[in-house]
């Protein structure tokens, strides 16, 4: 029999602490699709989504229900495409992509990953074309995002694919001005990219994963930050090991969530279950914000020095409990700094608190990168690249998963408001310090050494 | 549960709580050479209640047991024991769900909801309630036939909360043994 005291707390997490299933991601290998002629592959491909994904929506609102939790995002997410498009045209990626746009349409799903290539040692015509489509594939579809992996910690880091992602991201921008640049929001490029994030944008199917598989991203910021007060209340003196074993337990509840819904899920439509991605992920509404966990960790200015402690010490917190948890986490499981989607680091941004580069140290130590950030849109692309190679730097010698979700806003000025609307929140223009002075360093092109394995001081 | 003795008895205490009521209570079966074959007992605002079932190798008068427990104490105690019975739960298939229902009290909230699920033929297998200030929270933990469209009753009960103004959730078990419990249920 259940304690009150267990059902108790577990509603308050439910229902007053906005905990839900962030994303159910129906991973789909989609190889086996590819065909010499576009439309048997459109046709291969639309078939194989609607025929495994079509009952996805409705088996998670099933089970949403039954648990009383809601599923707020169902997703689908694809091999890379640059697989099937291997031998076709760039006029393929576009018909592809509109394949997939169509085809999630009719299943209820809203966003699909896997447009993507993994070019972090070299760029085969396959993965060029992927690379060059991007800003006609992410202006003319809905729901297609898509990820560059450019570096490694096995292969280095791959500066010519950068250079090249940082003027496919201001053609993107340029492509989606009339929406603020938002075609960006739906691209990650990536160093280290895992193999079964359920995410957006960052979705994809990897080498060695199944057929098909359910992956599960819980969320649960606002949950945190009600347990961290819960705690503080009882008037103890809480050291920050206190305040992590707080958070550790509380993300071992939040992990179990994702676990059960998961499990669930994958048996009704006959797939593997994945894996949870326990991910501290915000959203735009109060509370549910990651800065507001550093702010209850008493960091009173987001940026202040602490700030990248303080994240250090919640991402391995998460990651702890979320272990403990189940034996089946993966993903990024830890905390992401979306800025535009998190209350409290775009009011943090705006009262000027949190510059570009302390957002780039605190990456270093949360579970993936600079995401969501404005920035003007005249900025160059090589410092675009070049923010890209900093970011991927960090993830290569620290054996990390590192992403960069960059919005060169066409039009816009540092302190601009931008509005991205719903999930996607709202950010001020953030400030690029030395923008242009990268441009020799960029232009080298090549590719930085993979780092050595010892001497890691 | 197969009680130990072929004699068993139901006993069932209420009492003011205090330290010494098991004490009590068992000195009065060990002296009678009786068993205890199960028990449960709680506390409700200061009152103490307990069920126990106990068995003994010769026939004992429930009355004269009764008897004596009630006078082992002088705080008090209202005691009832009856013959065991095997009890044979109905064979259909049924799933654990929990409710849980909040808001503002008023008189009538607990016979709303029980004559509902009285209605489905949902037993309740465990049941809270408990006012603070003027909310009201009750916690029932229940067993639903399957053949119950769960999207129907929950709707049902939403119904009867909003015309209570409260707030209602009936979700399976599940949720709440993943979120509390070690071991994750397979």
């Amino acid at each position: 029999m259940l304690r009150t005291d267990e059902i108790l707390a577990t509603i308050q997490m439910l229902h007053a602490e906005d905990l839900d299933v962030r994303t159910v991601t129906l991973a789909l290998n989609v190889d086996d699709c590819a065909a010499p002629s576009m439309d048997s592959l459109c046709r291969k491909l639309r078939e194989k989504i609607i025929g495994r994904a079509s009952r996805l929506v409705e088996v998670c609102n099933r089970i949403g229900r039954k648990y009383g939790i809601p599923i707020v995002n169902k997703r689908l997410a694809i091999s890379p495409v640059s697989h099937l498009l291997a031998g076709h045209g760039q006029t393929a990626a576009l018909a592809v992509a509109q394949t997939l746009d169509d085809a999630t349409a009719a299943c209820g799903i809203d966003l699909v990953g896997g447009f993507s290539a993994l070019v972090q040692k070299g760029v085969t015509p396959a993965d060029a074309g992927v690379m060059r489509s991007l800003p006609r594939v992410l202006s003319q579809t809905k729901r297609v995002c898509a990820s560059i992996n450019v570096a490694s910690t096995r292969a280095g880091v791959n500066m010519d694919a950068i250079a090249a992602m940082g003027r496919i991201i201001r053609e993107i921008a340029g492509a989606t001005a009339g929406q603020k640049g938002f075609g960006c929001a739906k691209l990650v490029v990536f160093a280290n990219i895992p193999e079964d994030n359920p995410f957006m944008a960052g979705a994809y199917v990897g080498e060695g994963e199944p057929e098909a598989a359910v992956n599960i991203g819980v969320s649960g910021p606002k949950v945190v930050v009600s347990a961290l007060k819960r705690r503080m209340e009882l008037g103890d003196r809480l050291t920050l090991g206190d305040l992590a074993e707080e958070i550790k337990i509380t993300s071992f509840r939040v992990t179990r969530v994702g676990e059960l819904v998961g499990r669930e899920v994958a048996a009704e439509l006959g797939v593997a279950f994945g894996i949870v991605d326990l991910s501290l992920a915000p959203t735009p509404k109060e509370g549910d914000s990651v800065g507001e966990i550093l702010q209850t960790l008493g960091i009173a200015k987001i940026g202040a020095p602490g700030s990248t402690a303080a994240v250090a010490l919640l991402t391995d917190a998460v990651k702890k409990g979320g272990a403990f948890a189940s034996s089946s986490v993966g993903g990024m499981s830890g905390a992401f700094i979306p800025v535009s989607e998190d209350a409290a680091l775009d009011a943090a941004v705006t009262a000027g608190h949190l510059s570009l580069e302390k957002l780039e140290a605190m990456t270093s130590v949360c579970s993936v990168g600079l995401d969501m950030i404005a920035i003007p849109g005249d900025t160059p692309a090589e410092t675009i690249a070049a923010i890209i190679a900093d970011e991927a730097a960090i993830g290569v010698i620290n054996n990390k998963t590192t992403g960069v979700r960059l919005i060169p806003v066409p039009g816009a000025k540092v302190g601009d408001r931008v509005e991205f609307g719903g999930l996607f929140g709202s950010a001020t223009v953030m400030d690029v310090r030395n923008a242009g002075a990268s441009a020799d360093f960029v232009n080298h092109g090549g590719r930085i050494p993979a780092p050595i394995q010892s001497l890691r001081n | 549960m197969k009680p130990q003795f072929a004699h068993a008895y139901v006993l069932n205490v209420m009492a003011d709580d205090h330290p010494g009521i098991v004490a009590a209570i068992t000195r009065a079966v060990s002296q009678r050479g009786g068993n205890i074959d199960a028990c449960s007992q709680t506390v409700v605002e200061g009152y103490f209640t307990l069920i126990m079932v106990i068995s003994f190798d010769q026939p004992v008068d429930p009355e004269a047991l009764a008897a004596e427990i009630r006078g082992s104490t002088s705080n008090g105690f209202q005691v009832v024991a009856r013959p065991y019975q095997p009890v044979t739960k109905p064979v259909g298939k049924t799933d654990r769900f929990v409710l849980t229902a909040f808001g503002k009290d008023k008189p009538g909230i607990v016979r709303r909801f029980s004559e509902y699920l009285a209605g489905k033929d949902i037993n309740i297998t465990d049941f809270f309630a408990h006012r603070e200030g003027n909310d009201f929270l009750l916690i029932g933990q229940l067993e639903i036939p399957v053949a119950h469209d769960l999207a129907l009753l929950q709707a049902d009960l939403e119904q009867i909360a909003a015309e209570l103004a409260f707030t209602v959730k009936l979700q399976h078990e599940n949720i709440f043994v993943a979120t509390n419990q070690l071991r994750l249920r397979r």
